[in-house]
């Protein structure tokens, strides 16, 4: 495994925490008074120009989420959090409303280039301001091949910049921040902004309708395929704030998209929060494919500091014959509460949700899916793999459901668990719900070790015992691994290999 | 889960803790029994688990419990004879347990209302948690039972069938068992009756070192009846615990099973089969607690569900830190056989062990049409060709226990089911 083998040799470098992306950027920044009220809101929607239409949704939403409480029933343990403690708007002070990359604050660049992020591809980008239709052609051709991918960078509360901007407005493709999606297609966003996620969803859902400061918007249109893969980057940099980002994805009839969402944050000794709310919504015939490749800070190796990850994540079947595929790599934070999920509703519609969840130190990860089935000959595959190690905590709790009018729906549910050491614990919480007597549910879930047998078999051949370990692991992950695009199926395999560093002994 | 305040008692809450006020001062018990009543119907008072508890989310208790008959000291049920000829018998009528106990060498009786009456039971009474609502329900009211020790040694010849039967009311029993160091036994949990009763029954099983234990629960409450049940075990070094649980009627049902392996190299195996008719609501919930290194266990599951039945199996085993090369398997499936009928399952891993082999598998699905397909070319008619396929699919758990008296008397009560419910 050279690749496994770079990543261990670039990390041993780095620091002890093995957290590459721990640092900090000095970067001026608008920020709104800790706390949260109703002015707050009011503020939030004003710096963001939003309509009132807008404004009264939020006010809405915090007016409910006042009335809610805290959910206590995921297997995760933390320190109340006090929501008066937190920033809730924190922008970078550069130009308003930056429309291209030399408006960026360079700090900024920098960061994105720390982290590897292909923001700064200025050659593509100027062949793409030619608005010369046969350059477009040209360009279109090479996509692929050049794997080119539009970017989305949100940084702290607000989106930076977006790239590829104008060559996916040729295809018809709308992708930039929801901020701007607001005031540019507001018919758009209020049409489908809160139909997959209503505002009095949960706690974080409620709580992020209110505050939310950006994120990104996706429409693709009728019979679009979208020419690239489409990415946000979301990086948490200031202290004491808490990232609220929304996104919205809509695919037409027809329609397919495939969005990649990555994150980070600084290293830093107090846990910040981090709720978001992902809503997708695919029309007749449409696809979504949603990969998230998660690395925001675990916390250092005494489970000191850390993000709070609590995520809706929903997409919605809303069309025959539509499709809805997450795949997530989840290895930072040192709180996971997410369960991507998929409401069937269109007839022969399907659902997919593939997951690698990789916890050490103290983190605690209670992720899973749910997948409801209420149109006809609707089906949904869930495969989902738990790593656990060190003192972490790792769960998979997921919901199958088939109403009473779901005929033939179809479920096959696959959920492993590896468990490396004795001090960390694997959980698997499925419930399944069966009321339509054609529906055929399938679960099968394993928990073990990787075997003396397996491990000895590699290392006689030569391979240490890390890399030996790693090679299983990878194995073990594998199909996951290969439903994300090539890129990141790299990235993620080098994430698992860092993640697991030092669990071994 | 969060503590909500309960926004007001609803008719059975109200009835429980009237009907606790009136039977006081005939429920038998020392000080330490009695103070161990006030706490459990402290806890009914703070209101019965709706489905915002997670182990009672899918048997929303306040909601479905609407009706808890009075005590009716009036009501004689009936003996039956046992599903085994020529086993032991004890029997509670209506919640009291006979004068007296038949002669077995090796196996001592008492009346629990003794036990109670000189508190010496006292510390088992004990709810494990806060959501132990059929725990509390049990503390408060029971009356009478069997406490029974097997010596150690003994090896029974004859099943113990221990019936607990009513005929309407309420009835409340316990069924303490000790088995001794290498004691091998049968025992038949016989919980049945008429009329539109609520019964609560906890069955408390201690295995010692080497013990062998195959215990039966077969429940044939009428469809009227509300049936709350909890069987708890203790398996000691060495001993093997077959459970079998058969869940044949009443309109509520719940039976909880809960086990703990004490000892290395304990064994436990769990056979159940519900099958649902009617519109009733059945829920089987077990917790299996691995606490020490080498132990094992298999639980398989078949549930037959038709008309408006609504079935629930929760099931989740727990691999303590300490208890390396636990081996646990747990499968359950279902066949869903009519559209308002509904199966909700949820198995669970809690693991904190590493060097694990524990697996859980579920399914729900309806007839296969292959099979079906296979014997109708065979010129048997759809609807007998359905019959054997569902009964074979029940009737392959009976058969793994491999004791022909008991196999020949389970099927006969299952045959019995399909011919009334077919």
């Amino acid at each position: 495994m050279p690749a496994v083998q770079d990543t261990i040799d670039r990390v041993r470098k780095i620091d002890v925490d093995q957290y590459k992306y721990g640092f900090q950027t000095e970067i001026a920044v608008d920020k709104a008074p800790k706390g949260l009220s109703e002015d707050i809101i009011r503020f939030i929607s004003a710096k963001k120009d939003e309509p009132s239409w807008m404004l009264e949704w939020r006010l809405e939403a915090y007016r409910r989420w006042l009335t809610l409480e805290e959910p206590t029933w995921a297997r995760v343990d933390y320190p109340k959090i006090d929501f008066q403690d937190i920033y809730y708007y924190a922008a970078p002070k550069s130009t308003p409303g930056p429309t291209s990359l030399s408006d960026v604050d360079p700090e900024i660049l920098k960061v994105y280039e720390k982290l590897g992020i292909p923001l700064k591809e200025q050659e593509i980008l100027a062949g793409v301001q030619k608005t010369d239709a046969s350059d477009l052609e040209e360009v279109s051709d090479n996509v692929y091949k050049s794997g080119r991918v539009a970017v989305d960078a949100v940084f702290d509360s607000v989106s930076v910049v977006t790239t590829f901007k104008k060559e996916l407005a040729q295809a018809g493709v709308i992708f930039c921040s929801i901020s701007e999606a607001i005031r540019e297609h507001p018919e758009l966003v209020q049409k489908y902004l809160g139909s997959v996620v209503p505002t009095s969803d949960n706690f974080y859902a409620t709580l992020n309708s209110a505050v939310f400061t950006d994120g990104s918007f996706v429409f693709v249109p009728k019979g679009v395929r979208c020419p690239m893969e489409l990415s946000t980057y979301f990086r948490m940099n200031e202290k004491n704030t808490g990232q609220f980002e929304r996104t919205l994805i809509i695919a037409e009839e027809g329609a397919y998209v495939s969005y990649l969402e990555g994150c980070t944050a600084p290293q830093r000794d107090e846990n910040q929060l981090h709720a978001a709310v992902v809503e997708l919504v695919a029309l007749d015939d449409a696809e979504i494919k949603y990969s998230t490749v998660q690395n925001w800070y675990p916390g250092d190796a005494e489970g000191k500091g850390g993000i709070y990850n609590f995520v809706t994540k929903r997409g919605d079947c809303r069309g025959d014959r539509s499709k809805i595929s997450w795949t997530q790599v989840e290895t930072g934070s040192a709180i996971t509460w997410k369960y991507p999920s998929c409401i069937l509703r269109g007839d022969d519609s399907s659902g997919e949700f593939y997951s690698i969840a990789v916890s050490n130190g103290y983190q605690q990860v209670d992720s899973g899916t749910k997948m409801i089935h209420l149109g006809k000959n609707t089906s949904s595959r869930i495969i989902s793999k738990g790593i656990a190690a060190g003192f972490s905590q790792n769960t998979y709790r997921g919901q199958v459901s088939a109403h009473r009018k779901a005929t033939n729906a179809r479920n096959f549910t696959n959920c492993d668990s590896l468990l490396i050491g004795d001090q960390c614990g694997a959980h698997t919480v499925p419930y399944m719900e069966a009321k339509n007597s054609t529906a055929q549910f399938e679960h099968e879930a394993t928990t073990s070790k990787i075997s003396e047998d397996q491990k000895f078999y590699v290392m006689q051949r030569g391979i240490p015992e890390e890399e030996a370990i790693a090679l299983i692991v990878n194995g073990f992950v594998k199909d996951v691994i290969q439903q994300l695009p090539m890129e990141f199926a790299v990235e993620a395999q080098k994430l698992i290999g860092i993640s697991l560093e030092g669990s071994v002994g | 889960m969060n503590m909500h305040t309960q926004p007001q008692r609803t008719p059975a809450e109200t009835a429980l803790i009237d009907a606790f006020g009136d039977r006081l001062s005939l429920l038998p018990g020392d000080g330490a029994v009695m103070l161990k009543r006030d706490d459990a119907i402290e806890a009914i008072k703070h209101g019965l688990p709706t489905r915002r508890i997670e182990s009672w989310h899918y048997t929303d208790l306040r909601r479905l419990l609407n009706a808890v008959p009075d005590f009716d000291p009036a009501a004689a049920a009936k003996a039956i004879a046992p599903i085994v000829d020529g086993s032991t018998v004890l029997a509670l009528l209506n919640g009291v347990s006979s004068a007296k106990a038949p002669d077995v060498e090796g196996v001592s009786v008492q009346r629990l209302s003794e036990k109670l009456t000189d508190g010496s039971i006292a510390p088992g009474l004990d709810p494990y948690g806060s959501d132990d609502a059929i725990g509390a329900l049990n503390t408060a009211f029971v009356a009478d039972g069997f406490f029974v020790d097997i010596a150690d040694g003994a090896e029974l010849e004859r099943p113990v069938e221990l019936q607990n039967l009513q005929a309407g009311g309420q009835t409340h029993v316990r069924l303490p068992v000790r088995v001794g160091a290498g004691a091998k036994a049968v025992i038949v949990e016989r919980q049945a009756g008429e009329g539109a009763a609520l019964t609560s029954s906890v069955s408390q099983l201690v295995l010692g070192e080497g013990a062998e234990v195959t215990w039966l629960i077969v429940q044939e409450q009428p469809e009227t009846a509300t049936h709350l049940a909890q069987f708890k075990a203790h398996i000691g070094k060495n001993a093997k615990l077959t459970l079998f649980v058969m869940n044949a009627g009443g309109r509520l049902v719940r039976q909880e099973i809960m086990i703990k392996t004490t000892g290395e190299g304990a064994d436990f195996k769990l056979r159940g089969i519900n099958l649902l008719a009617g519109d009733t609501h059945t829920d089987v919930t077990m917790v299996l607690d691995h606490a020490v290194p080498h132990t094992t266990s298999t639980e398989v599951i078949r549930n037959v569900v038709t008309g408006k039945a609504r079935g629930v199996f929760q099931g989740r085993i727990n691999v303590h830190q300490y208890a390396q090369k636990t081996n646990a398997k747990m499968a359950c499936n279902t066949l869903l056989l009519s559209d308002d009928g509904e199966f909700s399952t949820k198995p669970e891993l809690e693991i904190f062990a590493d060097d694990v082999i524990c697996g859980h598998g579920a399914t729900v699905t309806e007839i296969d049409h292959d099979h079906l397909f296979y014997l109708m070319a065979r010129g048997v008619d759809e609807k007998s060709a359905r019959g054997l396929l569902v009964k074979a699919f029940v009737a392959e758990v009976i058969e793994e226990l491999d004791d022909e008296a008991i196999v020949e008397a389970l099927e006969a009560r299952l045959d019995e089911w399909f011919v009334t419910h077919g």
